[in-house]
């Protein structure tokens, strides 16, 4: 493992009266994959989102690959490159086929060339298994197809981290297990990856840690096996056995 | 209706070149309408207040006038500043009343792309303006195509007010031809039928727009917007 991907301290994040995120410090290492769980309404995809800076936090820091961001001041179109983002409602454009989805980006933000984007592409769409459909539009594709053109759409601009906000939430039942799949060779390669779900047994296998929010706090983090079987906090014991 | 054919046949050669005059006048003032509507739609969709402050009252004062007020007013105006024909201070007067309708067209259509759409934009690094040109507006456009249909039909029928500029298109002829014929009622009969047909051909051609964007595939649907630092 290599050096700090993301520090966080003291982070807070209000909509008006209400305050979501009250006081969060998290650390992930380079190619560490960590699974965020709790009750609805507990923070965990307001954490996700102020890690990308689609939402801005009121107070704390947060560090990316060693560097203090400001978004005051910072470019954070540059900063969101480096931080991949997978949505519950895939949010792929329907008037892109799959492979303009994933080109769509390196093409108009790091201004690689059509042929070189498209390369890419192309290994990416191989890599989740969809070779076949980079001429689809997403209406023409699955839930599960989607959201594995969503995981090449984010890969395609390298990032250092992916962020995955409930992917199968949405999914038919059937289609959970080739977007876990997809998910879990990303682990393998090496990805650093933080992932808001309700799919245990993805976070027993896959990830090395596993924390539990509730009522914008963190308050649980350990290797997912702790957490699963012995949880020390009692709303953990709680939490885990109303969704086991 | 006796005198129709006669002078449907008599007045042919003008009646076809006042149809030219009001396709040009329509095509010129709604192409002017749309840039005018795009940039007032983002003024309305700004977060910076004065911005929306100016939409809003350009807004307001075209819904709240008659058009012939507008153009009597605006014609007077634009030609007492610069020196232009009345086709084109007809057409700039034209364009900016329909504006203000294509204006709200196109702003309830960017509002009505799921906002998912937008973040899923800027997590990847894309600008809010690159966003909005590729990924919004494409599906916006699209959207809008139903009522902006509408709008061109409400735009081609509104070009006949010019005539009081002295601009010879469709009502204009009509206007001049009854003087001399003392038959108004076939002569106006005979601009309503050319109306009638532009208009039917019109939306036909819309029609098979839509029919061939709705083939391609559809948007999102929330109602929801979102504007990312």
């Amino acid at each position: 493992m290599g050096g700090s991907v993301i520090h966080v301290r003291g982070l807070h994040k209000h909509y008006g009266a209400l305050h979501v995120l009250k006081g969060i410090d998290l650390d992930i290492e380079q190619s560490e994959v960590v699974v965020l769980i709790g009750p609805s309404g507990s923070g965990k995809s307001t954490l996700l989102r102020c890690l990308n800076f689609l939402e801005i936090a009121q107070e704390g820091t947060i560090e990316l690959l060693g560097k203090s961001v400001d978004p005051r001041r910072d470019d954070l179109d540059k900063v969101r490159e480096h931080v991949g983002m997978v949505f519950q409602h895939f949010n792929l454009f329907p008037h892109m086929t799959a492979l303009e989805n994933i080109t769509m980006a390196p093409i108009s933000v790091k201004n690689q060339s059509k042929e070189e984007a498209r390369h890419a592409a192309r290994d990416l769409l191989q890599r989740v298994g969809l070779a076949d459909k980079e001429d689809s539009y997403p209406s023409q594709l699955s839930g599960g197809q989607q959201q594995r053109v969503a995981i090449a759409r984010a890969l395609a601009m390298n990032p250092d981290v992916m962020l995955f906000d409930e992917v199968t939430s949405a999914l038919d039942p059937e289609l959970v297990g080739e977007v876990l799949q997809v998910m879990q060779d990303l682990a393998k390669s090496g990805m650093t990856m933080i992932v808001v779900t309700h799919e245990m047994g993805f976070a027993r296998e896959v990830a090395d840690r596993a924390i539990m929010m509730d009522d914008g706090l963190i308050i649980e983090d350990a290797t997912p096996e702790t957490l699963f079987t012995a949880p020390s906090h009692e709303r953990t014991q709680r939490f885990l056995s109303q969704v086991l | 209706m006796i005198g129709m054919w006669e002078i449907l046949q008599e007045h042919f050669v003008p009646f076809l070149n006042a149809t030219g005059m009001t396709l040009r006048l329509t095509a010129v003032s709604l192409l002017l309408a749309m840039v005018l509507g795009l940039v007032v739609a983002f003024l309305k969709l700004s977060p910076i207040r004065a911005l929306n402050w100016v939409a809003h009252v350009y807004i307001a004062v075209i819904r709240g006038t008659p058009l012939i007020v507008q153009l009597m007013f605006l014609y007077f105006g634009i030609t007492n500043i610069v020196v232009l024909s009345s086709f084109w201070a007809g057409s700039l007067a034209l364009a900016i009343h329909s504006g203000a309708y294509v204006a709200e067209i196109f702003r309830g259509a960017i509002q009505s792309i799921d906002k998912g759409q937008m973040e899923a934009a800027r997590s990847l690094g894309v600008s809010h303006w690159k966003a909005m040109r590729l990924v919004i507006l494409p599906q916006a456009f699209r959207r809008a195509v139903p009522p902006l249909g509408n709008q061109f039909i409400i735009g081609l029928k509104d070009s006949s007010l010019v005539a009081y500029l002295g601009v010879a298109e469709l009502y204009g002829t009509a206007l001049s031809a009854q003087a001399e014929n003392f038959q108004p009622f076939e002569t106006y009969m005979v601009a309503g039928l050319y109306y009638l047909v532009l208009v039917l051909i019109f939306t036909v051609v819309v029609q098979r727009l839509e029919a061939r964007l709705d083939k391609a595939n559809s948007g999102g649907k929330r109602d929801s917007r979102t504007r990312i630092a």
